[in-house]
């Protein structure tokens, strides 16, 4: 007769629902010879995050709301450093790369084509180096209370949200100085945002995760950073790289993103739709992924960190 | 009388060693090289073993024992931050777990944004925390200061406004880790008021101390 204990994972509803378990016999050798379920899984994938974060919505708000405001407590310009960051990036691009070494931009107006594509990647790097942070400059947080850990990453995206709507009103003047005519490419805007934030979400939630456990990546995080830059077309346009590795290109989400936030305020900008698709599709690849590891190494977070 | 907390077999590992506190990936690549087919290594530390009891709906217990008796670890499992290795725990109801006053505060954050922010890391509701605003603020007694970050708060201070947004948690089971022990001797007279009104209310609390007196 093998010694049996009995080895069981429990998940406590805060509604004060009856809990969900998971119960696996194993022999004194450590194998399984029975598992018992009640109720369904917990860990049941995109849905139950989907669940859990719209029942902790107030915290992700509030969360993000913390720190927009202590991004620009005690700053005399406040929420306008959302402006001269990318503005000032942009001149020195339009000196740099427009004047200097001459690469195309496809002839669109050089503070217009790269402001438009700034914007975004000024979101997407500092989302995707907050998030993937948020989890251990958070660990006070995380071996304090109990949250479902995906509302670290989210508030992320959700505050950096604030200065790429601030930068993005800037961008309207930019177009309105150049008299560039808005078109119904516009209403694309919209949706493009939310690749963006879906997209930059997915990286940082997986970095970290692996932060959590891995503290490399905070060395590797703005290094990968900074290579994006270039192996995305933000100083040059998608059309200057040759067609034999404009495949390459697409592989990176990012590049038809951006590419589509230069069309939507530029209407004679030719966009390609398969780049774009593509973009699309690696994200949402990305994002079942990431969360799908997020969730697995969700348990264990608070003993590690 | 039915029970708000049922633990059966409860038992908690943790290792030890660098797992803890982040391993460098290049560790266990050279781990992984030197034995390809074995497990990591690791020392580990049983802090519960086969622990079961019940608290019933209503009753306040406290939990004594040395340093390093695990009761920590025992609440942080209650309060679902740490997953236990085996065993079962069912908790009825709404839980609110206070391992530390203030959990989540922020320095460069005034008070009254501090309150908000401390009662949603808590599980309080937006208009949970505005209704009961005025209370927290008055418990606490930092009113004339609640416009001022709290960097610029005394230490007691800072202990008072996270035991007031805490006081005005309305869980059905509240456990708490050792925070009676803040404040003078005014406050905690008030903490254990707050207390005993919880109780009152029919609520289930669950502590932990040293010092035996306050159990």
């Amino acid at each position: 007769m093998p010694k049996v204990s009995i080895v069981g994972r429990l998940f406590i509803e805060p509604t004060g629902r009856p809990p969900l378990t998971s119960i696996k016999a194993v022999d004194a050798s450590g194998i399984c010879i029975a598992t018992a379920e009640t109720a369904r899984r917990r860990n049941d994938g995109n849905r139950g995050v989907i669940r859990e974060l719209w029942a902790y919505r107030e915290l992700a708000y509030f969360l993000a709301w913390r720190d927009v405001k202590v991004r620009y407590k005690q700053t005399v310009l406040g929420l306008l450093w959302a402006v001269i960051q990318p503005f000032f990036t942009m001149v020195i691009f339009v000196l740099l790369f427009g004047k200097l070494a001459k690469i195309s931009t496809d002839g669109i107006p050089g503070p217009v084509f790269y402001f438009s594509a700034l914007v975004p990647w000024i979101y997407f790097s500092s989302t995707v180096a907050n998030a993937g942070m948020s989890l251990v400059t958070n660990s006070g947080l995380l071996t304090k209370i109990y949250f479902p850990r995906i509302v670290l990453p989210t508030a992320a995206a959700l505050g950096n949200l604030v200065d790429f709507l601030v930068s993005s009103v800037f961008l309207i003047g930019i177009i309105v100085y150049y008299e560039i005519p808005l078109g119904w490419n516009l209403l694309l805007w919209p949706v493009l945002v939310a690749l963006l934030m879906l997209l930059a979400f997915s990286l940082g939630a997986f970095f970290a995760a692996l932060n959590v456990k891995y503290r490399d990546v905070k060395y590797a995080l703005p290094f990968v950073i900074q290579l994006l830059l270039f192996a995305t077309p933000i100083i040059y346009p998608a059309s200057m790289v040759p067609e034999r590795f404009q495949w390459l290109l697409a592989l990176n989400p990012l590049s038809g993103l951006i590419e589509g936030f230069r069309y939507v305020v530029v209407p004679s900008h030719a966009l390609d739709w398969k780049f774009l698709s593509l973009s699309v599709a690696v994200t949402v690849v990305l994002f079942i992924t990431s969360v799908a590891y997020f969730r697995s190494t969700e348990k264990a977070m608070a003993d590690i960190v | 009388m039915t029970n708000s907390i049922e633990i059966q077999g409860l038992s908690k590992r943790y290792r030890l060693g660098s797992t803890q506190h982040g391993q460098m990936l290049r560790e266990r690549l050279v781990q992984i090289m030197k034995r390809p087919f074995g497990r990591a290594e690791e020392e580990s530390i049983w802090a519960l073993r086969d622990v079961s009891f019940q608290v019933g709906e209503g009753e306040v217990v406290g939990i004594i024992g040395r340093n390093g008796a695990g009761k920590s670890t025992l609440l942080k499992v209650l309060s679902r931050i740490a997953y236990p290795t085996s065993g079962n725990v069912k908790v009825h109801g709404r839980v609110a777990a206070l391992l530390e006053v203030g959990t989540g505060f922020h320095d460069e954050l005034t008070g009254r944004e501090n309150i908000y922010l401390n009662g949603s890391i808590l599980g309080m509701r937006k208009r949970e925390v505005e209704d009961r605003f005025d209370a927290i603020v008055e418990f606490s007694g930092v009113d004339r200061f609640i416009d001022t970050p709290i960097k610029h708060y005394s230490s007691g201070m800072r202990l008072r406004l996270g035991f007031a947004v805490a006081a005005h948690l309305e869980p059905d089971v509240l456990i708490v880790d050792e925070v009676l022990a803040v404040g003078d001797a005014g406050f905690q007279k008030k903490c254990i008021q707050a207390m005993e009104g919880l109780r009152n209310s029919g609520r289930t609390v669950l502590f932990d101390s040293h010092n035996l007196s306050a159990v």
